[in-house]
């Protein structure tokens, strides 16, 4: 009887113990300095990196408070799926950021719903020049709507193919031959596959996806610039589908499934499946040079723009998304937001900016920051990077489609090369379902009284 | 004190709370329902559009079908197999055993876990390649199914996760079971009742409230389902398998900034919870047993 009664009295204390210890760590633990240089005028700015990301950005905003006295960038993480809307219900009450890295897929929605401010009302006639004449032009678009630039690039994305040189070798296949069409690309994916005793893939040489972006190589993707229209149900489409939906159909779409839903996310924490040798030839963006170089710097690798088909082809094409800087239409410091936005993008001190892009791995806005010293020295570094960059200043090379709903467009993108590749519907259905709830979609927003 | 100034003294004892109920419960609601009249994309003032939203929704949306048929499939097949499963072990849990108190920790832990964390945790625990269940079944020769990218299995998949919640009602269950009088079971034992009979005529009847309970907080939460699908699917599964209303209705809300039609969508969703919630009201004189 004792013995127990000891025991909770001993339990007890315990608990009091943790609780006290606890609690003194919550209350006593220094909360972090809220501004570093509390005498400047306050620019907040929010962006959607998390991680080690997050602490490149937060090195960028310092370089900047560094070059000036008047403001101070407080970044501000917040990453995710839900960033877009946090930014709104920030605009709803009343407190939004004073700029935001944004999707510039998102920019056509707010722009016309009046949330952003046309940035050529901050600038000078010098940043006119260098935003209207001496931008890569899909970049200058990609943050355009309506004939007005709402969003600037702080790090644009292109996506090219990586390939492992080691399982080419491998394979008795030579980096320098490599082929320079997409059938040839899918000649040597078949090479390169490698399967288990019964028969499930432990390595893929490569796989076709990614409708909307390889939908360059084949003609002019969704949207019809010359139109100034969306163009779903095109031949070339069609054929770029189909080839995607047969190129799964050999290897085995259930095989493919399985294969790549085991692999590591590859969160650009050196986690990547290309680095760990899971992928041979893969498509993904231009940030993973930067990633390659931290965490397999003696990878051999090569980075080869996809090639075009055999037949009416559109070589170094492709479609940019990636990291667009906005001011809301609330803001209460726009001309500090404009002025970090002209120190990261390249209005400013080239150099700077350079150095801003390099950081992240990221595509600049203009090619003066690729001619700098900063820029070059990187590239010689990395010169991987260089096939993005020829990739960019392509003319076939395209913004997104600059449609106020633009998420819904590409999420019926999305689903529809899903229903394909499945063997679902054929691709010439999945193509016209598409169309179909496309259009239904817009008729919808008319009659609610949508401009477009 | 008259009676006024009592009346005036509870008031501002309760305000608090009527004030925050006001605010941020009772007028985004009524509000709610205009919006479902409008097209209103949060930014700008919304626009009448009469029954717009509601026309579009029922006759012309594939999806809002889809989404709704995902759901009441969930509602189907989960509610049930949570008080099955809730009830079994809860009379499992019941035992006096040695450790039966850890047996019990050990169960409800899992529903005290937050969903975004056990939600990663099965992602992991479902991978094709790597995960906890397919290397167990391949232990037994069988190839596991892609389960999240599996059109046939995601749904399942969901399904399953729930079950792994079922803690949270098993703690209801075994209080119930806890406050069944235990002359009931002596007068049972002296009837010559066998166990399966004392389930079956004592332990279940004296059990319905309780049941009853959990078949409507269970039917409320089922048709509200979407933590779960939206941070394993967040797109909706292969072919939509996972696309539930609350996801699809966030979706619309949230990604295409379609407000007024959003807020129809949650009305109609309203609608039915409340119907469905009646019905199982009303059938509970023929089934729930309140006599002690």
């Amino acid at each position: 009887m004792a013995d127990k009664t000891l025991g909770k009295t001993i339990a007890r204390v315990i608990l009091v113990a943790i609780l006290v210890v606890g609690l003194g760590w919550m209350f006593l633990t220094p909360t972090p300095k809220d501004r570093k240089y509390p005498d400047r005028i306050p620019v907040r700015f929010w962006h959607r990196w998390g991680g080690e990301w997050a602490e490149v950005v937060a090195r960028i905003a310092e370089r900047y408070n560094q070059s000036q006295t008047k403001y101070e960038v407080i970044p501000l993480s917040v990453p995710g799926a839900t960033a877009d809307a946090k930014f709104m219900t920030g605009v709803i009450g009343g407190d939004p950021p004073d700029v935001m890295s944004m999707w510039n897929g998102a920019i056509p929605n707010m722009a016309a719903s009046n949330l952003l401010t046309p940035l050529e009302t901050l600038m000078s006639p010098a940043d006119k020049k260098r935003f209207f004449e001496e931008s890569y032009p899909v970049i200058r678009d990609s943050g355009m709507f309506r004939g007005k630039a709402y969003g600037v690039t702080i790090g644009s994305d292109l996506s090219a193919l990586y390939v492992n040189v080691d399982h080419l070798k491998e394979a008795g296949l030579d980096v320098e031959n490599f082929p320079k069409t997409i059938e040839g690309v899918i000649e040597w994916g078949e090479k390169l596959h490698r399967y288990d005793k019964q028969g499930n893939l432990r390595r893929l040489g490569f796989s076709m996806g990614y409708l909307d972006f390889i939908s360059h190589s084949y003609g002019t993707g969704f949207y019809d610039r010359k139109a100034e229209k969306l163009s779903i149900l095109n031949p070339d489409n069609l054929r770029t589908l189909t080839a995607i939906t047969e190129q799964r159909k050999r290897v085995g779409y259930d095989k493919v499934v399985r294969f790549v839903s085991g692999l590591n996310t590859g969160s650009d924490t050196g986690g990547w499946p290309f680095i760990s040798g899971d992928l041979s030839i893969t498509i993904d963006g231009q940030w993973r040079v930067e990633e390659i170089r931290k965490y397999a710097p003696k990878m051999d690798y090569r980075v080869i723009p996809i090639p075009p088909p055999k037949e009416r082809g559109t070589p170094l094409s492709g479609t940019v998304s990636g990291n667009f800087m906005i001011i809301p239409t609330s803001a209460r410091q726009k001309e500090g937001a404009w002025d970090f936005i002209r120190f990261w993008s390249g209005f400013g001190d080239l150099e700077a900016s350079a150095q801003c892009y390099n950081d992240g791995g990221w595509l600049p806005l203009t090619p003066k920051v690729v001619e700098t010293k900063t820029f070059e020295a990187w590239l010689n570094e990395n010169p991987q990077f260089r096939a993005f960059i020829s990739i960019l200043g392509s003319p076939t090379c395209r913004p997104m489609p600059p449609v106020p709903y633009l998420h819904f467009l590409n999420d019926q993108i999305g689903r529809a090369e899903d229903r394909a590749v499945r063997g679902t519907v054929t691709p010439e259905e999945a193509l016209n379902e598409l169309e179909r709830n496309v259009k239904e979609e817009l008729r919808k927003r008319k009659e609610l009284g949508y401009r477009d | 004190m008259n009676k006024f100034k009592e009346n005036l003294v509870g008031w501002a004892f309760i305000s608090p709370w009527v004030i925050g109920f006001l605010i941020f419960t009772a007028f985004p609601f009524l509000q709610s329902i205009y919006l479902s009249f409008t097209r209103y994309d949060i930014i700008s003032a919304p626009q009448w559009v009469g029954l717009a939203n509601y026309r579009m929704l029922l006759f012309e949306d594939e999806l809002f079908w889809k989404s709704a048929a995902v759901t009441i499939r969930y509602a189907i097949i989960s509610v049930p197999l949570l008080v099955v499963a809730g009830v079994a072990l809860a009379i499992l849990l019941n035992n006096e055993v040695k450790g039966i108190a850890i047996y019990r920790t050990i169960f409800y832990l899992p529903s005290i876990v937050p969903t975004v964390a056990s939600s990663v945790v099965f992602l992991w625990i479902l991978n094709p390649t790597t995960g906890l269940v397919n290397n167990v079944l391949r232990t037994m020769g069988i190839q596991g199914p892609a389960w999240l990218n599996d059109p046939t299995w995601a749904f399942y998949s969901l399904i399953m996760m729930s079950v792994w919640h079922v803690g949270g009602s098993m703690v209801i269950y075994l209080a119930g079971l806890k406050d069944i009088p235990a002359y009931l079971y002596e007068a049972a034992t002296i009837d010559g009742a066998r166990p399966w009979q004392k389930l079956r005529h004592v332990t279940i009847p004296m059990m319905t409230p309780v049941i009853f309970f959990n078949l409507v907080m269970g039917v409320i939460g089922a048709f509200q389902y979407f933590t779960q699908a939206y941070v394993m699917t967040p797109n909706g599964g292969p072919q939509d398998s996972t696309l539930f209303y609350s996801l699809y209705l966030f979706r619309r809300a949230w990604k295409y900034l379609d407000m007024g039609y959003a807020s129809a969508m949650a009305w109609v969703l309203f609608l039915v919870i409340v119907v469905m919630t009646a019905a199982v009201f009303r059938t509970q004189k023929k089934w729930v047993h309140y006599g002690g």
